[in-house]
């Protein structure tokens, strides 16, 4: 226990640092130290930095005033601890991933309420949950009932459909929804839980778009 | 091939001026006659040699390339076949033959285009701007920095579009048109507010990994 003390210490301040370079000329000098402050305390408490980090850099770039910034960054700590706390509800004994904190974080910036995640999480502890909670957003955004949209992705589950192909079945729905003929959204629902697992596949894009020249990797 | 017949000594020693030519028999005068009319053909005619043609095309070959131009020395240079020996100790051939693998392996597209991984995937951009003098895709996958990916209008259409290799998984990005104005990408269809208090919003890109088995967070 000392010694994760210890290291907690001394990684927390190093990993502020670290952040630190890539920020400055940025952000707003005014806006650093209260960024600085927020990025350490993610370190300290073993939530992932990256995505503080990115909002900040965001916020630089659009020519946020750094009080708005500071505020946006303190939000996503804000929703990286809520994030964690939901997932460890789900699986206390297990280790959180950051990229899962991440994922979660997201869901709830895209406007999914805490217990409709927890319950997506709860359906399937096993799965990443990246793939479910954007299909359940993009469902809600589309004016799904939310409870309804995390039934027919359980069922999704339970029948076979994983990861990627979870976005297929929020694709189907909506579909069915703008065939029109005044099909209500629990009719759309209804008839893709009937296709499933077969809900349509989204076509692979082409192998080598000629436009293709960059290559990008996550916070480089 | 005719055999060679021994010259009459006779006829010998007039041709070598130890005789009188005019106090040969009939018959050797007439052969004298011939043999020194075709001595004098021969010593009037060019002397022709194979060695002398050889050195002739020698000396007349640096003066010919010469005329060439530079272009076609260099395709000379190029087309003519050479021999050379390559010396290699046996230990080296198996890296070598690894290597040339690797090379004939490498997993490269048309023109050289970036090919996405196992967890990546290929992105690709459209937007509608009539009249834009530059639009550019900034987000999280490139540090929110500019200038790193440039859409392109080709046919000044008003349509600008590009593609990128991205890491699979969850991206927000905006449009950066004419350097100033930041557009949430109209057909993104997924979007998440940027959480700056104004109500703004970000364009929400989701990446599929380009291969089975890319994993996803």
């Amino acid at each position: 226990m000392r010694l994760v003390l210890a290291l907690t210490l001394v990684v927390a301040p190093l990993a502020a640092q670290a952040a630190h370079p890539r920020l400055a000329g940025r952000v707003p000098a005014a806006a650093l130290p209260a960024i600085d402050s927020l990025v350490a305390q993610a370190v300290a408490e073993s939530l992932p930095s990256e995505p503080l980090v990115q909002k900040a850099l965001e916020g630089g770039a659009k020519g946020i005033p750094a009080d708005r910034l500071v505020n946006g960054v303190r939000r996503g700590l804000i929703q990286l601890r809520n994030a964690r706390a939901i997932l460890t509800r789900v699986a206390p004994a297990q280790p959180v991933p950051d990229g899962h904190i991440a994922a979660v974080a997201a869901a709830l910036a895209r406007g999914l309420s805490p217990e409709l995640v927890e319950r997506l999480l709860a359906g399937a502890p096993a799965e990443p949950p990246g793939p479910v909670l954007h299909a359940a957003a993009d469902l809600v955004a589309h004016g799904f009932n939310p409870d309804s949209a995390a039934d027919l992705l359980l069922t999704a589950q339970e029948k076979g459909l994983h990861g990627m192909r979870l976005l297929d079945v929020a694709v189907a729905a909506a579909h069915e929804l703008q065939r029109g003929g005044g099909r209500t959204p629990a009719q759309a629902l209804e008839r893709v839980r009937a296709m499933l697992p077969n809900v349509p596949q989204a076509p692979p894009p082409p192998p080598h778009p000629r436009a293709v020249t960059h290559r990008h990797t996550a916070g480089s | 091939m005719t055999p060679m017949t021994p010259i009459d000594p006779h006829l010998q020693q007039a041709l070598d001026g130890e005789r009188d030519p005019s106090a040969l028999p009939a018959d050797l005068r007439e052969a004298y006659a011939r043999l020194i009319g075709a001595a004098s053909l021969l010593q009037d005619a060019p002397p022709v040699s194979v060695a002398e043609r050889v050195m002739a095309e020698i000396r007349r070959s640096p003066l010919a390339i010469s005329r060439e131009s530079a272009t076609r020395r260099l395709g000379h240079w190029l087309t003519r076949p050479r021999a050379f020996t390559v010396r290699l100790r046996p230990a080296w051939t198996l890296p070598l033959a690894a290597a040339i693998a690797a090379i004939l392996l490498l997993p490269l597209g048309p023109s050289g285009s970036p090919t996405p991984g196992a967890a990546e995937g290929i992105a690709q951009f459209v937007g509608h701007f009539p009249g834009a003098r530059s639009v550019e895709v900034v987000g999280s996958f490139n540090d929110w920095s500019r200038g790193t990916l440039p859409l392109r209008d080709e046919n000044h259409d008003g349509i600008w579009h590009g593609a990128a290799v991205l890491p699979a998984g969850q991206h927000e990005y905006m449009f950066v048109v004419d350097g100033e104005r930041w557009v949430a990408d109209p057909l993104a269809g997924r979007y998440v507010d940027d959480g700056f208090g104004a109500g703004r919003e970000n364009a929400l890109l989701i990446v599929r990994p380009a291969m089975a088995g890319g994993d996803q967070p």
